[in-house]
This record gives structure tokens, sequence and C-alpha cells, in this order.
């Protein structure tokens, strides 16, 4: 078993270990989620690699969106953050936080469907994995 | 004596009372109005037209864009093409190979945008840069204010933009006194001197030159009295006027009247206010008129009709110069400033009529509104509908569409019909399948000569384009590879047997499954479908939301049965989605005139199938363009890749091809309302309208393919068995996708291609190592 599929099952281990908690709101975050700046410091990394033009768009977009959830404006967030799915689609943290907002709205379907996407389009990201699997436990405990 | 006094008392008294009757009676009256004047005062004063707004515009670095869309919508939007550096908001200069835009001011729910100059560069079709022109900042990212695509007139069809006294330029406040009532702050309602020196001016000129009303009269005149000239009506609008100046403040009055009077006409609509209509002629608001603009509006007043400098420039500015000339004999303004004004020229912005834009769209938007909205309400509440339109998109769609079908009646001489609702019609629908988003929506040919909208209301039967639903329904025992017969047989169903139509290229010697879907092979269709079962199709078609009714017979694997043009365009956004269907939205935000949220709609996804099933048919899907029915596409100028579906139907009575890339999805059929043929299949009468579209909106193509998802690998097999291919022996090895825990584990079994176990040995030992 490599690093990532243990790194993977004890995240799903603890989602479940967490889930199973007769907690009727949801665990305070292992990872909180990302500030603005280090938004920024990514699309600083994403410039230096030459990124497509769309993606950076976007991530200009995604900053917005986290920007509003920060502040509680949930629908105007969404209302950007699908923008940002239209410029460029395979931008995971988009779907990250749409699932975020939609479980600020106590929306779980919605929330796991986005949370889902998220999975699949950060699979393999270091960083982001382990946020997308802890929100998944989030939306799990909320389901309950 | 006696008789003589008391007949003289009795007179007396008989006039007394009826004085005191007449009294009384006016007295009541000026009541009924003073009651008649605070309810429309205090309740709505105007009716304010709703409106229908487009999705903002995004700009970035780096993305495609067709510039001549790009200046049509800056035009649309009422930037103002100017020769210099833009100064003002709403200016922009088209240069070569950049254009300079002066933003406007964008207050739009929670989002607030001051306006800047920015530089757009342009290279190769591409914006280069966006550069704010006062800080040197490059911007990821521009935004420009949605559009206005429609207003909800009532039956008065008046538009105007309120203005308070305060914002009102004194320039404009003293030049509407002087044109109009110079002594309004002085008189009651009612000015003796006012009529005197007007009936001495007309019977000096033996003309009607002046007329003697206050602009409290005719304040009184334009909001609650009709427009014939009786002696009657002439009391009532004097006593109107003097109970309105008891009961409210003249600053109240004056602002009442600079947002209520009939300023010019906007082709079937009626400019009203001071503040419509400084943007209609000058392009600005109202607090930035210079001293000739406010005269030129000023001198409006007394007959638009004659003196819009629209109509006649000479005659306005006659008009302008004599409202310059009373203001600065009423000492408003000094002979210089008189003077400097009175030699500017009257430089109008020009319009655009107001036209329903995007009808069919606009018309479905409104089906959605909630009943709670009623006509009157839209026409009178100023409301505010933001919607997912975006008009370059549609400006595309609608030219493609027209084009289009106009190249099929050349092409075609017996499709053209002289009667106009018996033409060649067409549908478009485009979308973006992540959201559901709907860009763009074309329900016909001419909105004007039907307003039957074939996007979402017509019922055809799509043909070959069902097709993927059937492949789709194979995936959990079949896999692209698999060999379907395409041999011309008869079925036994429900007792009874059925033929299928249609040839197959190679018949009878089988036809692997990408190949039949790439080829829209009948015969292998329905043998697949029969092999999976109806009624597993069936299920298939609803798990998609189809609202039409399906029922499990054999023809409906080829189509014959009834979609909504616009269900069969969500159903495939679906394959480009991973897997999640999206609830088609057009509607976003609905905000009152105080910018309260009224209602407000996001996109929905619901997972149909996985995503690794999603993108082994949007692959499938992609062998059509690039070797199937649709690889004609190529010659069309579209280099990118694309995933799509031809569909005709019995007697070509219908003609679909619906293409998609992960950003976008475009839906194009064409027909003829009564079911007539069109004598050509999707791949000749649909296809080349999605690509003339699809080239007219870069800005949506990312040329990107889809992200391979888990659950999906690729393995080599035989072009000729499908089977898992034998080195150095099988002649055309291909890759193929398939799902995980659904690969061909049987090395290929043509005679000629068999390996000696050694070798299939060598292979096997050679890719564990490489694992």
């Amino acid at each position: 078993m490599n690093g990532k599929k243990l790194q993977a099952l004890v995240s799903y281990v603890m989602c479940l270990f967490m889930s199973g908690c007769a907690a009727v709101a949801p665990a305070p975050s292992k990872h909180p989620p990302r500030t603005v700046s280090d938004a920024k410091i990514e699309k600083k990394e994403l410039r230096e690699g030459k990124p497509r033009p769309r993606e950076v768009a976007s991530l200009h977009l995604t900053e917005q969106g986290q920007m509003l959830l920060e502040s509680g404006k949930v629908d105007e967030a969404i209302g950007v953050l699908e923008r940002a799915v239209n410029i460029y689609p395979a931008n995971g943290k988009n779907y990250y936080y749409l699932a975020e907002a939609w479980l600020r709205k106590g929306n779980v379907t919605q929330a796991r469907e986005w949370n889902r996407l998220a999975g699949m389009y950060l699979a393999g990201d270091g960083e982001w994995s382990p946020r997308v699997y802890e929100q998944r436990g989030r939306i799990n405990v909320h389901s309950r | 004596m006696i008789f003589r006094k008391s007949t003289k008392k009795r007179i007396f008294l008989s006039l007394w009372i009826l004085s005191f009757i007449i009294v009384l009676g006016v007295l009541l009256y000026c009541l009924y109005l003073s009651i008649l004047i605070d309810t429309r005062f205090s309740g709505r004063r105007w009716s304010i037209p709703s409106k229908v707004y487009s999705d903002s515009t995004l700009l970035f670095p780096g993305q495609p864009v067709n510039r001549a869309l790009l200046i049509n919508k800056l035009r649309r939007l009422e930037y103002r093409n100017v020769s210099h550096a833009p100064e003002s908001s709403g200016e922009m200069q088209i240069l070569g190979s950049s254009m300079e835009v002066f933003l406007r001011d964008v207050e739009m729910l929670a989002k607030k945008q001051k306006g800047y100059h920015a530089q757009i560069a342009f290279r190769n079709q591409e914006i280069e840069s966006i550069i704010r022109k006062d800080n040197g900042e490059k911007l990821p990212l521009l935004e420009l204010e949605p559009e206005k695509i429609m207003l909800f007139f009532g039956p008065e069809r008046q538009q105007r933009q309120l203005v308070s006294i305060d914002r009102a330029p004194k320039y404009l406040i003293h030049a509407v006194l002087a044109a109009e009532d110079n002594r309004f702050f002085e008189h009651h309602g009612f000015d003796f001197r006012s009529i005197l020196r007007a009936i001495y001016i007309n019977i000096r000129h033996g003309m009607i030159r002046q007329g003697g009303s206050t602009l409290t009269q005719q304040l009184a005149k334009s909001y609650f009295l009709t427009p014939e000239r009786t002696f009657a009506r002439k009391i009532k609008e004097l006593l109107m006027a003097l109970t309105m100046e008891l009961k409210y403040r003249k600053q109240e009055i004056f602002e009442i009247y600079l947002n209520e009077i009939y300023l010019g006409q906007k082709g079937s609509v009626s400019i009203n206010g001071v503040g419509e209509a400084a943007f209609f002629y000058f392009g600005k608001p109202v607090e930035n008129l210079s001293l000739a603009e406010a005269a030129t509006i000023a001198g409006l007043v007394k007959s638009p009709g004659l003196y819009s400098p629209y109509v006649s420039e000479a005659k306005s500015r006659e008009q302008r110069n004599k409202v310059l000339h009373d203001m600065e004999k009423l000492g408003y303004i000094t002979k210089k400033q008189m003077d400097g004004a009175a030699a500017e020229p009257v430089k109008t912005v020009g319009f655009m009529a107001y036209g329903k834009k995007a009808p069919y769209f606009v018309d479905y938007v409104s089906k959605q509104l909630p009943t709670l909205y009623s006509p009157n309400v839209l026409s009178s509440q100023g409301l505010s509908i933001y919607t997912t339109v975006d008009t370059q998109v549609q400006e595309a769609a609608e030219n493609a569409l027209e084009r289009g079908l106009a190249r099929l009646e050349n092409a075609y001489p017996a499709l053209r019909r002289s009667h106009p609702e018996r033409k060649l019609q067409g549908a478009i629908i485009v979308m973006q399948p992540k959201t559901g988003y709907i860009l763009a929506m074309v329900g016909g040919r001419d909105y004007s000569t039907t307003q039957f909208n074939r996007a979402t209301q017509a019922r055809r039967q799509p043909g070959s384009a069902i097709k993927p639903f059937v492949y789709l329904t194979g995936l959990d025992q079949f896999t692209p590879a698999t060999v379907l017969s395409n041999e011309q047989r008869t079925y036994e169903v429900n007792g009874k047997s059925w033929k299928p139509h249609g040839k197959s290229s190679d018949s009878g010697k089988g036809i692997r499954m990408r190949d039949a879907l790439a080829r829209s092979d009948n015969l292998a269709t329905v043998d697949l479908a029969m092999k999976v079962g109806l009624d597993r199709l069936v299920d298939t078609v609803k798990a998609f939301q189809f609202s039409t009714p399906v029922k499990p017979q054999p023809s409906l694997a080829l189509g014959a049965y009834e979609v909504i043009p616009l269900e069969l365009a969500r159903a495939y956004c679906t394959f480009a989605s991973d897997g999640l269907e999206p609830y088609p939205l057009s509607l976003k935000t609905l905000v009152d005139e105080n910018g309260n949220i009224l209602e407000q709609r996001h996109m929905t996804i619901q997972n149909v199938i996985s995503p690794a099933k999603a993108y082994v048919i949007s692959d499938m899907l992609r062998s059509v363009v690039t070797e199937g029915t649709a690889k004609s596409v190529k010659n069309m100028g579209i280099t990118f890749p694309v995933a799509g579906k031809t569909g005709t139907t019995n007697d070509y009575r219908d003609a679909w091809f619906v293409g998609y890339t992960p950003d976008l999805l475009i839906l194009v059929w064409v027909g003829f309302d009564n079911g007539e043929s069109v004598s050509a299949e999707g791949a000749v009468a649909a296809l080349p309208i999605w690509a003339d579209l699809v080239r007219a909106i870069p800005q949506y193509i990312s040329g990107e393919w889809f992200k391979v998802p888990p659950g999906v690998v690729m393995v080599k097999i035989c072009s000729q068995s499908g089977q898992l291919a034998t080195e150095s022996k099988c002649p055309e090895p291909i890759e193929e996708v398939f799902l995980e825990g659904n690969v061909p584990i049987e090395y290929c079994q043509i005679p000629e291609h068999k390996a000696y176990s050694g070798e299939v040995l060598k292979t096997w030992w050679k890719k564990l190592w490489k694992r």
C-alpha cells in the first residue's frame, strides 16, 4: 500500500469515527477553509507555472466566492462560484466551496454532489484531498 | 315699497343661498380632489416597467474573442464610440489592436463597482491584456454590466428614470422655469398675469404662441386628466391645481413635474421625465447635463415632436436658444454664459429603439415567474429580472439559424414555402453543461411570425439522437469494444414481429459498439437494445427526467418517441458533466426597485450516472465527430475535440445535431412544424448550423477534453475482434476506454491473430514490470 492510499484510508477511518459520534452540529474542521491570502499565493504559483488563462480567471472568481462565503453571503458566493465553474470546469476548488456553501444552506444532497466532484478533481492534490475528505465527514454528520 | 323691499331681500337671500351652495359644492369637490390627489401621491406615483437583464459578461486575458460580437455588445450597452481616449463613463474608443472603455458604475445585488477606464489589448483574436488606465494595474478579469434585454411595459408604454430635485442641476431647473412658468415659486397654482400676458402675445401675433397654464396646471392636466379641451375640464384643472398647491410644497410639485413631463418618443415608447430624457438625448445622468443640454430638454416641453433633436436639429437649436435667451432675461445666467451655450451644436448620442431581444428566451423566463408577479405588477413595479442569457451567444445563435435555414432552402428549393407560417423552422439551445446555464435559446425562425417556442414547447422524435442512451444502458454488460450484430433480422416483441429499418455498412459482419454509435447503425443499435432489454432502456430514459411518456417498444431504440428539445439538451449535459444532470437555469435573481432580492435561483444537479460512464459515452461520441456521421465537421473549421450525435427521423422529418465540449453544449433542430420532410439528414441540415455557431463564439471554447475520472481504464484491443490485442499479431490494435471491472479478459480469438502462448506470457510479463 503506497503513502497516498494509506493517507486516504486513515482519513476515511477518521471520518467514519467522527461520523459515528452523536453530535448534531458539525465537528470543528481540522482543515479550516483556506484564507484569501492562501488563495493569492496559489494564484501567484499558477502564474509562475504558466497556467491556462481560464484557470487564472476561474481562480480569481473562486477567491471572490470564498470571500463572500467567509462574510456569510452564501447566495452571492454560490452565484460567483457558478460563474467560476462555467469558465473552467476542471477547477476542483470551486466544487469544494460550492459544497461548503450548500452545506451552510443546509442542503446536504447538493453539498454531497459537489463534494464528490471536488474529490474527483482534486484527487492527488496532497493539500486539498484531506480537506475534501474532512468536508465529506461534515456532510455525513449533517445528513444524520 | 314693502313688496319691492321684500322682493329685493328675497333675491338677495336666494343669491346668497345659491352662492353658499356653489361654494360648498366647490369645497366638497376640492375635498374629493384632495383625496384623489392624496391617493395617487401617497401610493405609487408612476408605473415603472420591470426590466429583464442578461448575465454580466466576463473578459479575461488569454480569452479568445469575437471582436465584432464584443463591439456589438458594447453598443447595445450604449457605450458611445468616441474619437479620443474615453474621458467619462459610457465612452469607448475602438483602435486597431485594442479598445479603451470607460466602464460605468455598477450597482447590482450585493455588488458595487465603481466605473473605471480600462484598456483591452488584442492579439491573434485573443485578449492579450486588460489594464486599468488610472493606476496601470493588470486585471485578471473584467466584468461588463448586464444588458437590458426587455422591458415589461404597461399599456401606456412609458419609460422614465426618477430623479430627485436635489440631483437636478440648477441650470435645468432655471431652464424649465424660464421656458414654462417663471413665476412658479410666486403664484398659487393659477397665474392671472401669465394668462393676460399669453392673451396679449397671442392677439399680437394673431396665433396661439403662448399658453397661460402654470406648471401646476400642466401637471394636473397630464397626471390626472384626459386630453380633451372643454370648459368643464379647464375648471377641473384649475381646481385641481389650487388643491395641489394647498396640499403640497412647491419643491414637491416641481419634482413631480420634472419626472412626469413627456419629452419624446423612442419607437413606440414614450420618454417621460428629465432623468430618462437626459439618457435618451445625451447619454448621461441628469446631474451631468451642461447648460446647453439642459436648455434643450427644457425647450422640448412645448412640443417634443417638433423640437426633438432627433427630428430636427435646427428647430431644436432654435428652441434651445430661445430658452437660453429667456434665462438670461430673467437673470438666471449671464450674457456670456448664454452666448457660449447658444454657440454649441446640439450633440445627441443616438438611440436603439426598444426591441425584444432573445424573445423566445424572455417568454421562457416570464413563464417561470411566480404567479404572484402578474403582468400588471411587472409593468408597474420596476422589478429587475437577472437571467443567464449571453447576448453575444444569442446574437450568434440567431444569425447561425437564419443563415443555415436560408442555405438549406437554397440547396433544396423544394424546402421553400411562400407562407411565412409554413416556412422551414429550427431551434437552438446553448447551455453550459456543468451548471445548466442557458446561454441562448432560439425557438424559431421569426418571433414576429410565430411565438411557438420550438426549443421548449415542441415535441419531436429524436431519431438517432436517442442512441447514446441505448449505448449507455448497454455499458453495464458490454463495452465499446463489444461486437454487435448488424444483421437484418426480424424480432418478436410481445407476440408481434418487428423488423427495424435501416442499412448497415458491412451488414452481417458485426460491428464494434463504438463504431455502431459513430456510424449510427440502426441494426446494431436494435441488437443492443434487445440484448439489454427494453424495460431497462425505458428505465434509463426515465432516469434522465424526460417529461414525455416513454413505452418499452423496440422502435424506442431508434428514437421513435417524442422529446422536448430542451429536455434532450439537458439529458446530454449529463454526459458532459461527470454524470450529473443539471436543471436548466435561466432566471437567476428577481430584485425589487429598492434592491431587495425577491427570488434567487441557483444551479441544482442530480446524479444520474457515474462519472466513468459519462466519460465512456463522451469518448464514444467523440468518434461520431472524428470518423462517424458528423465527420464533415472537420471541414467546417472545428479543430478542437468535440463529442456529438446526429439525429434523423423517418422520412427526414427532423434533423438534429447535439454537440458538446466540457465547456459548452449546443443542440440544433431543423424541421417543419407540420412534419413535412426536410430532405436532409442531421449531418447536412443541423450540423453546419452548429459549426457556424461554435465558430462565432470562441470565448466559450477552451479546446480541452474531459479529465479521465476514476473507474476508467485504457486498454489496447484488436480492432476486428474487440478482444485484447495480441502484440505483433493483431494488425490494427487500438486503444479503447473501458469501465474498470468490465475490461475484456480474452486475447484476440481470430485464428490469424492468435499468439503463441509464449508470446502471451511475454506480454503479461512485460505488463507486470511496467506496473
